[in-house]
């Protein structure tokens, strides 16, 4: 029994050989393709090494479970083997953490990213042209895609030219709808705003109206409510006529009679407690019932739809320049610059921008297709809740203004101080002439990189 | 000794033989390797990253050391042999770091952890220790009886070997080995261990020892160095490398990509950047008085006579330093003061005192992120609980007395006079706990006797805690104080969950370490990033010299 007493010598030896059979323990073998469906070539058969990391930004479990079976029906499809990283979580900004993986050289083959950061991966040379091989793709054509998000998408900032390069393909596409809570406003006596919209009387007095009348239920009930980033106040400033940048996207536009106009129109809500007070998150309280109208995109429906109350969805009333101002979102799938394997990463973004899979992530309930056509249409309008979601297509076809990179300057500069000097305006601390007077001087540094 | 002298065939060349071997490999080896250093260092048109830089500079230590060692042996100098012990002992750790990567082993780790977690791996895992258990845990206070530590090793041996075989250890090991034949980095790493090995073994040999006159004491001194090694290895590769890199991106525009200049003090200067203007008259716009590409307003000092506008290069540096000393002005006290007394109060013998020292401990071991999301649901000025209670106070006091107080409906987190408030509420009400528990130890040594004194000389409890408590309580109170503001003046994930990253509204919740994240991983201006994290090393350094010259002004004039 001597032996059984382990000396220094045996312990280290197992623990070496506990070591050497973990370098060599065989990973998980990757699934093997399924047929093609009828009527499509097969897949190329793919060597057994190749996987391929792909990421999306989720909004919750079940969107990400999604994701996981599109990945395992996409990895049929193309023959490789596919792992699906949901990204993004309370402590980790999604764009942060990728792009500090993609410095340490741990970044996954394929991710999504929002359009507004096109440019700066672009310029930090993290993502890769995808124009040749979507050139050899037999259907592939830019043009199924909405052309806003598309222009930015095949911008090369080398030539100042469209169409030269592809840095990806749009994922889905998405518009503000104000969210309704018809209980809040019958009790109001407020008249409805779908009724109004179908009217054609949509329109910011209305939408006044409409807060002001359920705001005077009293108590802790706000006419309506936004949630503090660019994209809603930003929506205000379209629908004057202004916006963010002048029209060559290189300097700043905050300070433009049009840009001034929606704020002011913004700030009386505010100042007149017609709203949430700005900065504060409006959902928990819409999902109170505390709210008449709460402005947000697709990606809020799923969780909005198990309010207990009556709720239904509009479209944002028109401003002064006689359209809504909404903004096209979109986001797009990307490859990653140093991907061992270009070409399934173009496979992996294709088949992951295919109609069925779109409508398969659309069918969450979360996002409209980012392809073009009818019968996509036709699908969406069938997806739950069943409500109006008429609301988020009139808002994609009354001019849109797309959500877009900065080519001139730094996004993440210019959305940080515009964010603090707008935050200032509508929580009162400076006066709109003095944002007049100082709203471009530290958002125009972006533009000096 | 026959067997180790024939093992040891080196010894039968002689010494100068041998001695001059060493001395040329150890000359040739610090020549290549500082060739490869210099030469890397030289020919990056790139800045370095951490791992190329760490490489790099390990690169030069070693060909230095192993220059040292060549020297030293060819003077048959002991320094020469500790040298050359040195830079093998570095080699061997290099060469198996290598060979573990060639050969994915830190991935297969991974895969491991994966199998063992389930089925007959687990199984043979708890065998495993359920054999360690029998072998080593002592049911009284006799030792573990010989039959009870024999069968525990034969249990340990089953499980083991049941790991081993459920894991594929046979199909691994040949896998191994086959990757380790089909991979030339993985054979030369290998090779390099061997070598290294063999020339740690050649040196360590006492013939060898008493040529270059190595002393018994030299021997225990390389010995301990041996011991110190893991955390000393661990501390300059995981502290000591990034706490210098950072120091030199701090003089480079880094941005963790392409750029990668050398700016000197210009990211220092950046922050620091004021200038002074003279106003004509106390509104004039900024733009006029500034260049406003390079300047943004900072703040107005208005004089009798005359008005001055302060512009900074950098306006969020200063607004961050401004708040981080506010956020620890108001975070700081708010967590000791109140910690002090509780812990008074908890040190009192009474019934439920360790269920309530519990109670108070559990917000510091919750996880932070969790704890800033449930504040930031109460902060909620519309349906968050705390403005809730407050209407309700206000209704009650207003229908008991007939007044008409005016419900505040605080905007907690979206007006910038409360939103720092607010993070510096719910911090203290996480840091007091873990305060509460250092008074409490510190409390404890207090001996109960000078208490009975004080009581016999008629002391009362406000004096006793003044008189007695107070003082002898003054190294916990400091330990507390230091260890608080440290903590205070590093604030982030508070901040970051609260104000969604933006240290918002407006700039009301944006600390030194929150602006730094922005600018380091938002922007990435890594280059400047690291010069704010320096500039943050300096402010709590100064603090904390300062804390520690009070504490012993203190401590000097008591004793007096």
């Amino acid at each position: 029994m001597r032996f059984l007493t382990f000396s220094p010598f045996v312990r280290l030896g197992a623990i070496a050989l506990w070591v050497l059979s973990a370098c060599a323990v065989p990973a998980p073998l990757p699934q093997q393709p399924a047929q093609p469906p009828a009527g499509e070539a097969p897949a190329a058969p793919a060597s057994e090494e190749v996987v391929l990391r792909w990421r999306t930004r989720p909004d919750n479990k079940e969107e990400a479970d999604v994701y996981a079976s599109i990945s395992d029906e996409v990895s049929k499809r193309i023959g490789v083997k596919l792992i699906y990283e949901p990204g993004g979580s309370e402590t980790a900004s999604y764009q942060d953490v990728l792009k500090t993986e993609l410095a340490s050289g741990t970044a996954p083959d394929v991710f999504w990213i929002p359009g507004t950061d096109i440019a700066d991966f672009v310029e930090r040379g993290l993502l890769l042209d995808l124009r040749p091989f979507a050139a050899k793709t037999p259907g592939y054509s830019d043009d199924n895609f909405y052309p806003e998000p598309m222009f930015h998408l095949t911008y090369n900032p080398a030539t100042g030219k469209t169409g030269e390069v592809l840095w990806g393909l749009p994922r889905d596409v998405s518009t503000f709808v104000l969210y309704l809570n018809l209980d809040l406003i019958n009790e109001a006596g407020a008249p409805d705003p779908r009724e109004l919209a179908k009217a054609g009387k949509w329109d910011w007095a209305a939408f006044e109206e409409v807060a002001r009348k359920v705001n005077a239920l009293g108590g802790d009930i706000k006419g309506y409510g936004m949630n503090a980033w660019w994209g809603p106040y930003g929506a205000f400033m379209n629908a004057a006529g202004g916006g963010f940048f002048n029209k060559e996207r290189n300097a700043c536009n905050l300070t433009s009679k049009e840009s001034l106009e929606g704020l002011a129109f913004l700030k009386k809500l505010y100042d007149e407690g017609l709203a949430v007070p700005y900065g504060e998150d409006s959902e928990p309280p819409f999902r109170a019932g505390k709210v008449g109208m709460f402005q947000n995109g697709r990606w809020a429906t799923p969780g909005i739809s198990t309010v207990t109350f009556n709720w239904d969805v509009v479209e944002l009333p028109k401003g002064p320049s006689g359209h809504m101002g909404n903004w096209l979102f979109w986001g797009a799938y990307v490859v990653n610059k140093n991907t061992k394997h270009p070409e399934l990463a173009w496979k992996l973004v294709d088949a992951l921008t295919q109609p069925e899979i779109q409508a398969k992530v659309a069918a969450r309930g979360t996002n409209i297709p980012s392809r073009r056509g009818e019968a996509v249409f036709e699908e969406f309008l069938k997806i739950l809740p069943e409500k109006n979601n008429q609301a988020f297509l009139n808002g994609l076809a009354d001019q849109p203004t797309a959500e877009g990179p900065l080519w001139t300057g730094s996004w993440p500069d210019f959305d940080r101080a515009m964010g603090a000097v707008v935050s200032d305006l509508l929580t009162g601390k400076i006066t709109l002439e003095e944002f007049a007077k100082i709203a471009c001087d530290e958002p125009s540094k972006a533009f000096n990189r | 000794m026959r067997l180790n002298r024939r093992l040891f065939l080196l010894s039968d060349l002689g010494p100068n033989r041998v001695l001059a071997s060493l001395a040329l490999w150890h000359g040739v080896q610090g020549a290549l390797l500082i060739a490869l250093g210099v030469g890397g260092l030289v020919s990056r048109t790139q800045l370095l990253s951490l791992v190329h830089g760490i490489a790099l500079a390990g690169a030069l230590v070693v060909g230095f050391l192993s220059v040292v060692a060549s020297i030293g042996i060819a003077r048959r100098s002991h320094i020469g042999r500790a040298a050359s012990l040195v830079v093998h002992y570095l080699l061997f750790i290099a060469a198996l770091i290598g060979l573990a990567s060639a050969l994915d082993l830190f991935k297969g780790l991974d895969v491991l952890a994966d199998y063992a977690a389930e089925g007959v791996p687990f199984l043979m895992a708890f065998v495993f220790m359920v054999g360690y258990a029998l072998r080593t845990i002592e049911l009284s206070e006799r030792p573990v009886p010989r039959w009870r530590r024999r069968i525990g090793s034969a249990v340990m041996l089953v499980g083991g070997v049941g790991v081993a075989l459920s894991l594929g250890l046979v199909t691994a090991l040949l896998d191994w080995v086959a990757k380790l034949l089909q991979s030339p980095s993985a054979l030369v790493w290998l090779a390099l261990a061997v070598i290294s090995v063999f020339l740690l073994r050649v040196m360590w040999r006492d013939p060898v020892a008493a040529w270059l006159g190595a002393r018994r004491t030299h021997g225990e001194q390389l010995v301990g160095w041996l011991f110190l090694s893991p955390n000393l290895l661990g501390f300059l590769f995981f502290f000591a490398g990034p706490l210098l890199f950072s120091l030199y991106v701090s003089f480079t525009n880094w941005d963790a990509f392409n750029r990668r200049d050398w700016v000197g003090l210009e990211n220092y200067a950046r922050a620091f950047g004021l200038v002074v203007q003279p106003l004509r008259v106390p509104d004039q716009p900024a733009s006029e008085a500034l260049d406003v590409r390079t300047y943004s307003e900072l703040m107005r000092v208005h004089l009798p006579g005359q008005s001055f506008l302060i512009g900074a290069r950098d306006r969020l540096f200063w607004i961050s330093l401004g708040n981080t000393l506010l956020f620890s002005a108001l975070a700081v006290p708010l967590s000791v003061v109140p910690a002090l007394f509780l812990a008074v109060l908890l040190n009192m013998r009474l019934p439920g005192m360790r269920l309530y020292r519990t109670l108070y401990f559990i917000p510091s071991v919750a996880a932070v992120v969790g704890v800033a999301l449930i504040w930031q649901w109460m902060y909620n000025s519309q349906v968050g609980w705390i403005n809730y209670f407050i209407t309700e106070g206000i209704n009650f006091i207003n229908a008991l007395l007939g007044t008409d107080i005016p419900d505040p409906q605080i905007r907690w987190l979206a007006d910038s006079s409360y939103a720092l408030l607010s993070v510096v509420i719910m911090s203290a009400w996480q840091w007091i706990g873990f305060n509460t528990v250092l008074f409490l130890a510190g409390l404890q040594t207090i001996p109960r006797e000078l208490y009975e004194a004080a009581t016999v000389d008629g002391a009362n409890p406000r004096q006793q805690f003044f008189h007695i408590t107070l003082p002898l309580l003054a190294p916990t109170t400091f330990y507390v104080l230091v260890t608080a503001s440290i903590q205070a003046l590093q604030v982030f994930d508070q901040v970051f969950i609260i104000s969604n990253g933006t240290g918002g509204p407006g700039t009301s919740t944006l600390t030194m370490t929150l602006n730094l994240y922005q600018n380091g991983f938002q922007s990435f201006r890594q280059g400047y990033a690291s010069a704010l994290a320096w500039i943050l090393f300096v402010v709590i350094f100064l603090f904390t010299l300062f804390q520690f010259r009070r504490q012993r002004k203190a401590s000097s004039a008591y004793e007096s």
